[in-house]
């Protein structure tokens, strides 16, 4: 080879990894025009049957979903309701925040904007006057938001006395709780535990007795390597949310005085064997695995995980039944589960828009009541049948036409939705008889409602939360499996503190004490 | 001449399965996908599918692709793909030839030029910026424009160009041919090694690409295989569960529409190496120069 080449490649070589790693090499030297369809609003809406003035084609952003916004079946109704034509495009499913960020700060022309409930980043982008205020608007063009918004979901979402958002609100209050093999407490003639010290026990013959025939294998129960926090079972410590209620105070978990007992009590059963000895390193699908090749006794899961576990266990156990266990009594008798409250997704309208009264308008015709109503559950007859008073769903057209339902809202019918939603949930029998026994049946002093859900936006409290509840995540798990003594509590506390824990507190507890009044 | 004893073959054959053992291993993640992708559901779930498939079905693959947002951006990715790799061999040789000739004026510098663009470039937002202005947001061009020509493969073909025997070049001229006849018809024909490799590696990246599509693309029916491949996969991700709703959740496509989805998005760039190879091996130079 020539002198030349071996300089040059010599050179490239080098050049490569930084071009490997900026990955994004070159520039053009031709302004080649690759004039592909520009993707400009189409126009002409065809369906409207309202003679008014032509309405406007609108563009909205909403969050990742499985199929195409703009061909599923909600999408023909709404623009047969609304008289609008509406483009849809999606977030990504993974970094959506970053996607968002570079879109509105590039200043792109939705009318509507749907994202998840990231109260950060709404207040940061009203702060910053890149939203409509809505509250003019809504007088104007909005009697239907106005009659399907509760009040305080608009005080929530004020921001500095003024509504940007129009919130879906969350539809169902608890989660998870511990789901246990109703076979194995049978084949052992125990009864299902309603305490700590029952469940203790239960868990303990689970072990000993070895019900499933699993030999080492045998798990009493698993959970995830980031579920130190145990449902149910952290409410019977009086500990539920992540900041309760201590003496009129909101005090974050590891400030709460039964931190200690609840760590004792976890750190227990993990010394007996009775937790998944290798929990620490599970992943959520290893924690499933064990549970759903009839492994594991229990698993603390959300009930929406249930029918991909029952199908699973019916060919792997078919002798396999399950149940949810209901809220635990601690040592003091507390007991409970956190109970959501808030939103799951917020809609703005952003200063770029170029239609912000036909959106509004939209919005207004999509809460219309029958409109609405279609759009949640379909027809009756068609789509759903009235049983007993409950909305149950007829298959498969319910699932082939309305499961995406829920991504098309912008703002619930807050009154009914919750009962129109269950039919989402009757989907599936097994799944139901779970979330029916959790949600429908539990008495309200079991329902612990996270008082933070329904907070304004503290600045604070917004940009440590996450950070904080990791941290106190961590530390639990290493106090559970022995690698940290309850002694060392005091040093994380103070460690707690200075990460952001003392000014988060300050804030909760100064916007409390006007809560309490 | 050496003769291999017993204790050499020995100790080939050792070496021999030692690596052949290793370079399978490489391979088990992909089988294991593979397995996933045609095993029952409930066997995944409760963990039984290791390299073998369990309850074997074609089923979950066949819903995969001929879901209607998989055939699109499949579709989108071969346009892509195809455009882009044609578009930037073009390009790339067509810079490459005028400074593969050494009579240039001022060569050093051009290339110094175009090295530098190598080690430095805008970044991340005056590129989105750029291509913002360009009006090229959610358009494939944002895909293909920006990387039309990369500084490294032209370096290589250059390099290849310079080493073509000259007197193909003067044996040409003598006999009329003008330099755009003497690149299409002389140059790009004897250098079909070459430009394979490079267009493969063209194709390979505007393949894969998923970070451009990311931030240029919001239709959904722009979307390449690879973003619709990463919302599938990254869907699954419940840990993350505190921007979940319920209503997520129950919808979160099974492990084995996942793997279905991988292994689908993944076998058609495979496909295109073995129709490549030959030409890595064959020497189309040799014979063409005669004394």
């Amino acid at each position: 080879m020539t002198k030349p080449f071996k300089l040059i490649s010599t050179i490239a070589m080098s050049a490569l990894l930084v071009s490997v790693m900026a990955a994004c090499s070159g520039n053009n030297g031709t302004a080649n025009n690759e004039s592909g369809s520009t993707n400009a609003p189409k126009t002409g809406s065809e369906a409207t049957a309202k003679p008014d003035a032509p309405k406007p084609a609108l563009k909205r952003l909403n969050v990742w979903a499985g199929e195409d916004y703009n061909v599923y079946p909600v999408a023909k109704l709404l623009e047969e309701n609304t008289g609008y034509k509406m483009q849809t495009d999606m977030l990504p499913q993974d970094k959506w925040a970053e996607k968002l960020n570079l879109i509105m700060s590039s200043g792109e022309a939705y009318d509507i904007v749907t994202s998840y409930s990231d109260m950060a980043l709404y207040s940061d982008y009203a702060q910053k006057g890149a939203l409509v205020d809505l509250g003019p608007l809504i007088e104007e063009f909005g009697p239907n938001i106005k009659a399907a918004l509760k009040p305080e979901s608009i005080e929530a979402l004020k921001v500095n006395g003024k509504l940007y958002a129009i919130p879906t609100t969350v539809t169902y209050e608890i989660n998870s709780s511990i789901l246990i093999r109703t076979d194995w407490l049978e084949k052992l003639d125990l009864s299902m535990p309603t305490t700590t010290d029952e469940l203790t026990n239960v868990l303990t013959q689970f072990k000993e007795k070895d019900p499933g025939g699993n030999g080492d294998r045998n798990v009493p129960l698993t959970i995830k390597g980031d579920q130190s926090i145990i449902d149910n079972i952290v409410g019977a410590f009086g500990m539920p949310n992540a900041w309760n209620d201590v003496d009129g105070q909101l005090v974050p978990r590891v400030l709460d005085p039964s931190y200690k007992d609840y760590v004792a009590y976890t750190g227990s059963l993990y010394k007996n064997g009775l937790i998944d000895r290798e929990f620490v390193a599970n992943k959520d699908a290893t924690a499933k695995e064990k549970f759903a090749s009839g492994v594991a006794g229990a698993i603390v899961v959300h009930w929406a995980d249930i029918p991909a576990l029952s199908e699973s266990l019916a060919k792997t156990k078919p002798e396999a039944t399950f149940a949810f266990v209901p809220p635990l009594k601690g040592p003091n008798g507390e007991f409970g589960f956190a109970a959501n409250a808030g939103f799951d997704r917020l809609s703005y309208i952003p200063k770029s828009s170029k239609h912000p009264e036909e959106a509004i308008k939209w919005i207004n015709a999509s809460l219309e009541p029958e409109t609405f109503k279609n759009m949640a559950i379909g027809v009756e007859g068609t789509h759903y049948k009235v049983v007993d008073g409950a909305y149950e769903p007829i298959q498969p057209i319910f699932t082939d036409e309305r499961n995406l339902a829920n991504n098309f809202m912008a703002g619930t019918d807050e009154t009914n939705y919750p009962q129109y939603w269950q039919a989402r949930v009757r989907k599936n029998p097994v799944m139901f008889e779970a979330f029916d026994f959790l949600n429908n049946q539990q008495p309200a002093e079991a329902k612990v409602t996270n008082l933070l859900g329904l907070a304004p936006y503290m600045q604070q409290y917004a940009k440590n939360n996450q950070q904080l509840n990791t941290m106190i995540g961590d530390y639990t798990v290493k106090l559970i499996a022995g690698a940290e003594s309850i002694d060392g509590l005091e040093d994380f506390q103070k460690k707690y503190m200075a990460a952001g824990g003392e000014a988060s507190s300050k804030e909760v507890n100064e916007w409390y004490a006007t809560l309490a009044k | 001449m050496y003769r291999k004893t017993a204790k050499d073959y020995m100790l080939d054959g050792t070496i021999y399965i030692v690596l052949i053992a290793m370079g399978l291993i490489t391979l088990l993640p992909f089988v294991n996908v593979f397995s996933k992708s045609v095993s029952e559901e409930w066997a995944i779930m409760s963990g039984q599918v290791g390299i073998f498939p369990v309850g074997f079905q074609l089923d979950t693959m066949k819903f995969v692709v001929t879901s209607s947002q998989f055939l699109n951006s499949l579709w989108i990715s071969v346009i892509i793909t195809v455009a882009g790799t044609l578009g930037s061999l073009l390009i790339t040789a067509l810079t490459a030839y005028p400074l593969s000739k050494r009579e240039l004026p001022g060569m050093g510098f051009i290339i110094v030029l175009f090295i530098f663009t190598m080690m430095f470039n805008g970044g991340i937002i005056p590129n989105y910026l750029l291509v913002r202005e360009l009006g090229l947001i959610n358009n494939l061009g944002s895909l293909i424009l920006p990387a039309l020509i990369s500084v490294f493969n032209m370096l290589v073909i250059k390099s290849y160009f310079e080493n073509l025997p000259a007197s193909l070049e003067e044996s040409a001229k003598l006999e009329g041919a003008r330099n755009l006849t003497i690149l299409f018809r002389i140059i790009l024909p004897l250098s079909g090694p070459v430009l394979a490799t490079i267009g493969l590696f063209y194709a390979v990246y505007y393949w894969n690409d998923y970070f451009h599509p990311m931030l240029y693309i919001n239709s959904t029916s722009l979307k390449p295989l690879q973003l619709y491949l990463q919302d599938i996969v990254m869907n699954a991700d419940t840990s993350s569960a505190l921007d979940k709703t319920a209503d997520d959740l129950m919808n979160v496509p099974a492990e084995g529409v996942r793997s279905a989805t991988v292994i689908a998005s993944t076998i058609p760039i495979l496909l295109v190496y073995p129709f490549l190879q030959k030409y890595f091996i064959k020497g189309v130079l040799i014979g063409s120069v005669k004394g």
